[in-house]
């Protein structure tokens, strides 16, 4: 068995389209041993995952705009992961009103509410129900280091009383602590015995031709090995998972943060499918975070391209962009991961339930409204995936944590500052953002156009600069302006609104081109927002 | 185990009894004699706090039975005398001691210090690596570090980024004050459970494609590219053997030890033959013999003797890089000429110009003057980069550049960044300045050398900002100052000290002068006219460490030494450290340098030792590199006690 197993973990390429034709399932088969897990009835047990992305989004690029529960386009910053629509539950109008510091932001994520500081995150409250019979109660991951001056923004699980809990960022150091620890598997244990027995061999020699001073240090040494010795004959034999750990690959040394966070997804994945833990946390950084995300090309502080209206480029958008774009990518390698793993009756996947998202909705104003929240996996039939739920009001994200309890069997009356739970993600109703209707039309004249209808950014990051108005039944019209123009009308600013536009134009092939705005007026909206939100 | 390690001294004690009895025996007749004199009235009025039911205080006198282990407490009688004599003890509730009595402990005490004293090195006894040791160890023996994989951006912290750090428990300090006196850090499961896990990836780490130039190396052999850890040879994994285990060993080991090694590798290949040569790896790595120093010494039984080369490699390299002893040390070990002096003096030198000599100032510096309390308080990670390093680099800089000794109070020489640049007044135009790139917010930024000119408030480390901020008020600079710099012993202050009372109605009073009305008790006042002068002198210099320049009612920073000598100043306080107190801040640097050195606290037997080299540094202006020459071929660095032996 031993050689028919070695992969060597690719590197993924950004932006290679289908990423991943993994090899994990065929492997699995090839095992030929059950799924460890719940044979008895062939029911898999949920587990809960869950993955933060720091600094909040750029909106114009992430929200959705239009669009109903089963009808809607994925938004440009979606398009790594459009590929698991199916498994998705996009969350949109979810968050607080008023605006977040980035400490806040970060409790907010998974404790409902900034102000809720003295109980657990829903993780661990999750972890308590369904991580009592695994060898790990809970896994928090992280990829960065503390921020000892905001220490807020490096935790998003905390324990019952409100506490940070330790988490780890080195993916050998996580996978050696599941699968190479003597406690845990047998063939270490054995390993780790035969060692001890030959150190206190080779040490009794010493002992022979010892001092009384070494006679001292020695006899410590051997109480040690004889204590390590005796509480590893006490550790139970019968190992939980009839996986044999040995054949797991233990990743390689990271060079970069991608290779960090791809070994730790790795390492997350296999620890899900082992089913030796159920539970896991993991930051794909911490909130105002000022990585350098050089091995993407970029020189500049992910902090300060965030805030992307005050420090606004069209190379530091193009950054932002990229860096989200990662993130967003990340968030698929883990969905395609899970996919790959068979468990039960189905895919890893469909026996979790995965949070994505942050607790920030506008990175520059630092809003806590429209916080980017999208839950993937079945959860064993507990949701409904596959759909778009835009909440008519804003919905606090205690609400949705306390579903998400409700699902995993957890009765508790109240979250964070939230009451009831968040209703739809069962399929069950729910109250649905009505937009006001609107006509799209335009109306071309030589040399010029006018036209009605939302305005939207290209599907296309590659093209950052480049933005859509759609009108019904017809093509796009497509609007390619210079920085001044995008500048001084603030087109940012109305992307996913409805619009009246006019300017000069061309076209190319079929497609309106409009290359100079004249005017802008907002249909419902503020018509000249100045310098305010980007 | 303390009373064991004090139980040592016995056989050096009685030596030097039998000696001073053949040619001073008048000397001898005439002492007061601890167990006849002095031990009763100790137990009739302090152990029953101190030793008997409590141990209060941590002054334990149930542990001093006899003249050596007196002997051995040469510091906690200073105390003693001092709160003797003060009235302080026995506390008021309890039977006094009679006039007598305090006359008679006095006296001993008198004596006990002008008693001439032989110079003993200590006795032997093996150590664990400490924490720091045992990353250094790995890091050199192996070629590479074993770090976490830790994103880091500008307001990261770090600390986390070494495996071996994260994952062993913090070393407490010893008895000595420093954290590679682990004579009291026993090895626990726990320990020995990370030890294994450090050990199984540091060889995973070894046998990584990545590695493949420090595996050559240790193996002393060329790999073709398409060379895979499961293709070793036999003759591959002997050699990588035969070379690691004297490596990792620090010493020559015998054929018939590393024979045993060996022979579990007979007759294996492939993927056998490796996980074998891998098990002897850790077999090694876990051993005893690695995990502590000394086990491998020649030994001599019952007698005090020089230590062997290997040993004296250990010993200077472990003291000057906190890091095992290097290729170069190691052959002059193994053909016995590091033993000579003038060898030994070169190899100082070089050693102290190599990269590691950098953990003099790390390890020996900062703990020396506690600068890593700026750890918890210094939340902001640039500043404390800027204040933290600054004074690490200007020790770096006396250790490493052979500056004088007391060069430690005032140089013209120190090291700024953007971090610590405002404060130095007008020089900080002459600086180099450091402009962040375009989309940077924050970042630490680089240290200069600096020759100070107009900002004569500062020079030496006293003035640095990141230590008059670590210590924030004047009674905390004046005790660090005391304690830190002039060496002297402050007992713990009071428990029950009521707070600091406001200015009475009508007055407007300094804190300075508030305070000197709160410490007029006496019992207060044995130490605080010590620490106040020196503390209060700071005064114009604000908690950030800012100096207040040209400002009306500046607070009052003048004072007067309990010698007499007066200052209006800091400036002219710097003037008497540098004169009239020079050769007790040489003597604390001397002593804490040889405590350092020698992983231990110091005991009388090391005072001749001290005093010879402080005089000497003295009247020399003598350098750190002198006063690290000197220690090295002192006495207690360079011979040891042995115990006698138990045939187990």
């Amino acid at each position: 068995m031993s050689n028919s197993w070695k992969i060597e973990r690719r590197t993924f390429l950004r932006g290679a389209g289908a990423m991943v034709p993994l090899p994990f399932l065929n492997l699995m088969e090839a095992r030929a041993t059950k799924p460890i897990i719940g044979s008895k009835e062939d029911t898999s047990p949920v587990r809960f995952v869950t993955l933060f992305k720091p600094n909040g989004v750029h909106p114009p690029s992430w929200n959705i705009n239009g669009g109903t529960e089963n009808d809607f386009r994925m938004s440009p910053l979606m398009k790594p992961f459009t590929k698991h629509k199916d498994d998705l539950l996009i969350l949109d109008n979810m968050g607080d009103f008023g605006f977040s510091s980035h400490s806040n932001s970060t409790r907010r994520f998974l404790s409902g509410h900034h102000g809720n500081r003295k109980t657990a995150s829903v993780d661990q409250i999750i972890a308590d129900k369904i991580g009592q019979d695994t060898a790990h109660r809970s896994l928090e991951l992280t990829t960065e280091g503390l921020f000892v001056n905001q220490i807020g923004c490096s935790y998003i699980s905390y324990d019952k009383k409100g506490n940070s809990i330790p988490r780890e960022s080195d993916p050998q150091l996580v996978f050696d602590r599941l699968f190479r620890n003597p406690t845990q598997d047998p063939n270490r244990r054995e390993e780790f015995t035969s060692l001890l027995d030959r150190i206190g061999e080779d040490a009794k020699s010493l002992q022979r031709k010892a001092g009384k001073e070494d006679i001292e240090t020695l006899d410590e040494y051997f109480t040690v090995l004889r204590e390590t010795e005796e509480r590893l004959e006490k550790i139970n034999a019968g190992s939980r998972s009839n996986v044999n750990f040995s054949t797991l690959k233990r990743p390689d040394t990271p060079v970069t943060l991608d290779d960090q966070v791809e070994a730790m997804l790795d390492v997350m994945a296999m620890a899900l499918w082992t089913d030796s833990t159920r539970c896991i946390s993991y930051m794909l950084g911490n909130s105002n975070s000022r990585l350098i995300f050089d091995f993407l090309g970029i020189k500049k502080q992910h902090h300060y391209l965030s805030h992307f209206f005050r420090n606004f480029s069209r190379s530091n958008i193009d950054s932002l962009l990229k860096i989200s774009l990662w993130h967003m990518e990340k968030f698929d390698s883990l969905l395609t991961r899970l996919k790959s793993y068979k468990d039960g009756r189905g895919s890893l996947l469909d026996n979790s339930v995965v949070l994505f998202g942050s607790g920030m909705g506008h990175s520059d104003n630092h809003t806590a409204q429209r916080i980017p929240i999208v839950l993937a996996g079945k959860g064993g039939g507990m949701l409904k995936t596959g759909r778009y739920l835009r909440y008519s009001k804003n919905q606090e994200l205690g609400r949705l944590h306390m579903a998400l309890m409700q699902k995993f069997g957890i009765d508790q009356k109240s979250y964070a500052n939230s009451s009831t739970p968040l209703l739809g993600l069962d399929g069950s109703p729910f109250d649905e953002f009505q937009e006001r209707p609107f006509e799209s039309w335009v109306n071309k004249a030589p040399g010029t156009i006018t036209a009605q209808g939302r305005l939207r950014m290209s599907d296309n990051l590659d093209e950052a600069k480049v933005f859509y108005i759609d009108v019904e039944g017809k093509t796009s019209v497509r609007i390619e302006i210079s920085f001044g123009d995008f500048h001084s009308f603030n087109v940012a600013y109305h992307v996913g609104t409805p619009i009246k536009l006019s300017g000069n134009s061309s076209e190319k092939n079929g497609q309106l081109v409009i290359n100079k705005i004249t005017g802008i007026t907002s249909l419902f909206g503020n018509s000249k927002p100045g310098k305010a939100n980007g | 185990m303390a009373t064991l390690q004090k139980k040592g001294f016995l056989i050096p004690r009685l030596l030097a009894a039998f000696f001073l009895f053949v040619i001073y025996p008048h000397q001898l007749k005439a002492k007061i004699q601890f167990e006849k004199n002095i031990l009763p009235i100790l137990e009739r009025s302090c152990l029953k706090c101190h030793g008997g039911k409590k141990v209060n205080g941590e002054v334990d006198f149930s542990k001093i039975k006899n003249q050596t282990d007196a002997d051995s407490q040469y510091e906690l009688w200073e105390t003693v005398v001092e709160v003797i004599s003060a009235g302080e003890m026995p506390p008021e509730e309890s039977p006094q001691l009679k006039e007598k009595e305090k006359t008679l402990l006095l006296k001993w005490h008198q004596e006990q210090l002008n008693s001439p004293v032989e110079s003993v090195p200590g006795n032997f006894k093996p150590r664990r690596l400490s924490g720091p040791e045992y990353r250094n160890t790995l890091r050199s023996l192996f070629g590479f570090d074993l770090k976490v994989a830790v994103a880091k951006a500008q307001q990261t912290v770090a600390g986390e980024e070494s495996l071996v750090l994260k994952l062993l428990p913090k070393d407490p300090p010893g008895a000595s004050g420093f954290i590679n006196d682990t004579h009291a850090a026993s090895l626990s499961p726990v320990i020995l459970e990370q030890y294994t896990f450090i050990t199984d990836a540091a060889i995973e780490k070894l046998f990584a494609p990545k590695q493949r130039s420090q595996l050559q190396y240790l193996m002393g052999e060329n790999l073709p590219d398409e060379w895979r850890p499961e293709k070793i040879s036999q003759n591959q994994a002997r050699s990588l053997i035969k070379n690691f285990i004297p490596k990792a060993l620090r010493r020559h080991i015998s054929k018939d030890k590393i024979n045993i090694n060996l022979k579990a590798l007979n007759k294996l290949t492939g993927i056998e033959l490796l996980n074998a040569l891998k098990f002897e790896m850790k077999v090694t790595m876990l051993s005893p013999e690695f995990l502590y120093r000394g086990l491998l010494m020649e030994k001599f039984p019952g007698e005090q003797k020089s230590v062997d080369a290997f040993e004296l490699a250990e010993r200077v390299s472990y003291f000057l890089w906190e890091d095992r002893p290097d290729n170069e040390l190691m052959n002059l070990a193994s053909n016995g000429s590091l033993l000579k002096t003038d060898i030994l003096t070169t190899q100082v030198e070089r050693m102290l110009k190599e990269p590691q000599a950098i953990n003099l100032a790390e390890s020996f510096g900062v703990q020396w003057f506690g600068i890593s309390n700026l750890d918890e308080l210094i939340k902001n990670p640039i500043s404390h980069h800027s204040l933290r390093n600054q004074p690490v680099l200007f020790l770096n800089h006396l250790f490493t550049k052979g500056r004088p000794v007391i060069d430690l109070i005032d140089s013209k020489t120190t090291f700024v960044n953007e971090g610590v640049s405002g404060f130095y007044g007008q020089d900080r135009g002459r600086m180099k300045r450091y402009s962040k790139p375009k989309g940077i917010e924050r970042t630490t930024t680089p240290f200069q050398e600096f020759t100070l000119e107009k900002a004569t408030w500062r020079g030496g480390i006293i003035t640095m900002p990141g230590i008059l901020t670590m210590n924030r008020g004047p009674i905390q600079r004046g005790t660090w100052l005391l304690r830190r710099v002039l060496g002297v012993r402050l007992g713990e202050p009071p428990a029950d000290v009521p707070p600091i009372k406001p200015s009475p109605r009508g007055q407007k009073l300094s804190f300075r002068e508030r305070f000197e009305r709160h410490r007029s008790d006496t019992s207060c006042a044995r130490c605080h006219e010590k620490i106040d002068p020196l503390g209060f002198s700071l005064d114009h210099y604000d908690v950030k460490g800012q100096f207040i320049q040209n400002k009306e009612n500046l607070p009052d920073a003048s004072g007067k030494l309990p010698t007499g000598e007066t200052f209006k100043n800091y400036s002219e306080l710097k003037e008497i450290l540098m004169t009239s107190q020079k050769e007790k801040i040489i003597r604390n640097s001397v002593e804490r340098t040889l405590s350092y050195a020698m992983c231990r606290k110091l005991t009388r037997n090391d005072q001749p030792t001290v005093d010879r080299i402080t005089k000497n540094i003295v009247k020399e202006n003598g350098t750190w590199k002198d006063l690290f020459v000197e220690i090295v071929n002192s006495l207690p660095f360079r011979e040891t006690i042995f115990t006698e032996e138990i045939k187990g």
